[in-house]
């Protein structure tokens, strides 16, 4: 038994070293193809995000705003809430801690790092990030219902709420044609962008118009947490995604599932990518609406299947 | 509408290629027109303060250390580059050059200084050029026509050029009757 | 040596504020043009942010207006250490043509202090490459004071005794003297 759980920890920590390694890659690829493809030009090297990650830790700390106590747990708070989250994930090979949790507690850690987010706008104080916190708040009551209908009905097809059933297509239902599961798809789809905070959808932070929203008061090794968040967060949803749409492959053995597992996140942030350049910013009124609707639908899904298609 | 349209931009920016210069690795000239720092020579320029006069920045200051000597200096820092000295100079020792590559971490760097001997008249003390081997500049050839009485001794009109060239006694070449 | 990795990657990544203190926004145009395809800046690594909370470098341009030098001053201390402050432009460098005018307090430099300078008016986006390149370490400047001297001090003076007789002619012979 105890073997057992340190075997689970240890193998937790390899989930959670190869999303610290790989995360500000798949920004890398981001930005170069944004630049390379869509713009034009020559963009920064591929390991840019490492170089910006070392150059923010090693700047100075200056503690601005109105609660540095605050500020400075919601900093390690959301680093550990996405870390803790990707724990659980599948990536590539089967999760080793998707024992010690289920599909509620996912759910959970997802929406906490919302709320991080949303103490660290709140407890910097000044008018901008307080802005990006009241954006990011409404972003989320539009989302997190979203994800959570997902899973709902993963776990309504395969009778169960383990990590390792749902998350493993069981979206589309046994019987029939899944409607359910292909409505969710696209819903998901569409939805993906405003899940790691890109382009159109990216209202509560990281743009110019508030300044970078909730992040503004934040400098030097705080500022680098934050954007490890963003880049993890990416992964994440990438990987969940993967897992609960598009599983196929993941049963072969382990070097390659690996690498099919990461082809598949690799289309997927490209589409994203292509996705984020091409678009415009939408206003927070238009997001809402936007997903407003798909929450309607998503709604539908469930009743489908709930009915069992 | 939104999607075809997308795909439609993706694929006009993915047949422009890329248009990035590069540009530190490979130097690159400016147009001809284009007005750089300026050059100032110092070989060609007569002292006469005209660029300084002129300049709307108040960029080159001018000063005299001692009687002889003007020193003109062109700090870079408020300078424009709007090429109103380089149109001024009379003895065009001024050129914009095409050079824009000016960064540096000393703003003095930029600057120049010309210290120009100004040859100055032993009776009433203004600048003239200094005249040199094979130039006759007038204030020489006025020294042929007699002006100037360093010569002392003889006291006499000299009136022929010609003869001061050659090396032959210039005194009395006329002859002139002075007594009477 | 965690410590060494971050201080290399100091130039790799620099993150740029932009301040204009009371300019024309010429520069701030030749700045902006730095980031599109065609001169890329991005590929150095160089991205624009809004707060200079998240920033490295600050651009200053214009000049530091009596109203507008304390909001630089605060921009310039909001930034973390390790900083840099770049002077773009002639008016940044040294108050520009409008170094004498009753509302600007002079260049950049008398409020906050400047590492580089980058002169023009406006500067090529070329210029500005080639300044944040010679702060990189990628290129060596090109610029350094230029002095013309056509004579060197001390100067001959007008003394009797430099003056040499040669024949009937009386000749002012210059003469450097040592120790004078």
């Amino acid at each position: 038994m105890d073997r057992n759980v340190v075997g689970m920890i240890l193998g937790g920590l390899v989930n959670v070293a190869i999303a610290l390694l790989v995360a500000p890659f798949f920004q890398g690829i981001l930005r170069r193809v944004t630049a390379r493809v869509i713009q034009s030009r020559q963009g920064p090297p591929l390991m840019q995000p490492y170089f910006d990650i070392f150059k923010l830790l090693g700047k100075e700390d200056i503690e601005s705003g109105e609660t540095p106590g605050m500020q400075r747990f919601a900093t390690y708070l959301l680093l550990a809430t996405v870390l803790a989250a990707i724990c659980l994930v599948p990536l590539g090979f089967p999760a080793p801690m998707s024992g010690s949790g289920d599909v509620v507690l996912l759910v959970y850690l997802i929406t906490f790092s919302g709320i991080c987010t949303l103490l660290a706008g709140a407890a910097a104080g000044s008018t901008y990030s307080l802005v990006g916190t009241s954006r990011e708040m409404m972003m989320m009551i539009a989302l997190d219902p979203i994800f959570a209908i997902t899973l709902v009905v993963g776990a309504l097809n395969a009778k169960s709420l383990r990590l390792e059933s749902v998350l493993n297509g069981s979206v589309y239902a046994s019987s029939g044609f899944p409607a359910a599961g292909v409505i969710l798809l696209g819903v998901m789809l569409l939805a993906f962008q405003a899940y790691v905070g890109r382009v159109p959808f990216d209202i509560s932070e990281a743009e110019t118009e508030i300044m970078e929203g909730p992040l503004i008061e934040y400098s030097g090794p705080k500022l680098a947490m934050f954007k490890y968040a963003q880049a993890v967060k990416l992964v994440l949803y990438a990987a969940l995604f993967v897992a609960l749409f598009v599983p196929w492959g993941s049963s072969l053995p382990f070097p390659i599932a690996f690498l099919i597992f990461w082809a598949k996140v690799l289309v997927l942030v490209l589409l994203s990518t292509v996705l984020a350049a091409t678009h415009a910013r939408y206003r927070i009124d238009q997001a809402l609406r936007y997903y407003a609707t798909f929450l309607a639908v998503s709604l539908v899904a469930v009743v489908l299947a709930s009915i069992g298609h | 509408m939104s999607i075809l349209s997308k795909l439609l931009e993706t694929q006009i920016c993915l047949g422009a290629g890329r248009a990035t210069m590069p540009y530190p690795f490979q130097p690159r000239t400016a147009p001809a027109t284009f007005r750089g720092r300026p050059i100032f020579d110092g070989k060609k320029c007569i002292g006469c303060a005209g660029c300084a006069n002129n300049c709307p920045a108040r960029e080159i200051l001018v000063f005299d250390p001692c009687q002889e000597i003007r020193v003109l200096k062109y700090l870079g820092r408020r300078c424009t580059y709007c090429g109103r000295c380089a149109d001024l100079c009379p003895e065009k020792a001024i050129t914009m050059s095409g050079e824009f590559e000016n960064g540096t971490n000393a703003i003095g760097d930029i600057s120049q200084t010309i210290e120009l001997f100004m040859s100055t008249c032993q009776r009433c003390g203004r600048c003239f050029d200094e005249p040199s081997e094979g130039k006759r500049n007038p204030l020489e050839k006025l020294k042929m026509k007699g002006y100037r009485f360093d010569d002392l001794k003889n006291e006499r009109w000299i009136f022929r050029s010609q003869a001061y060239l050659e090396g032959q006694p210039v005194v009395d070449d006329i002859a002139i009757d002075l007594k009477d | 040596m965690l410590k060494n990795l971050c201080q290399k990657m100091f130039g790799r990544s620099l993150w740029v504020y932009h301040a204009n203190s009371g300019g024309c926004n010429g520069c701030d145009i030749e700045v902006v043009n730095c980031l599109t395809p065609y001169y890329d800046v991005e590929r150095f690594g160089i991205k624009l942010v809004g707060s200079p909370r998240h920033a490295d470098v600050m651009l200053c341009q214009g000049p530091a207006n009596r109203s507008t030098a304390a909001a630089l001053k605060r921009a310039y201390e909001a930034m973390p250490n390790p900083k840099l402050v770049f002077a773009i432009g002639s008016c940044a460098c040294g108050g520009g043509i409008w170094f004498d005018s009753y509302a600007v307090l002079g260049p950049a430099e008398k409020v906050v202090p400047v590492n580089y300078y980058v002169p023009g008016c406006p500067p090529r986006p070329e210029a500005i490459i080639w300044g944040v390149a010679v702060a990189a370490g990628l290129v060596d400047k090109k610029t350094a004071p230029v002095t013309f001297k056509q004579v060197e001090l001390p100067i001959p003076r007008y003394h009797p005794e430099d003056l040499k007789g040669k024949g009937e002619l009386v000749v002012y012979e210059k003469a450097p003297r040592p120790g004078f």
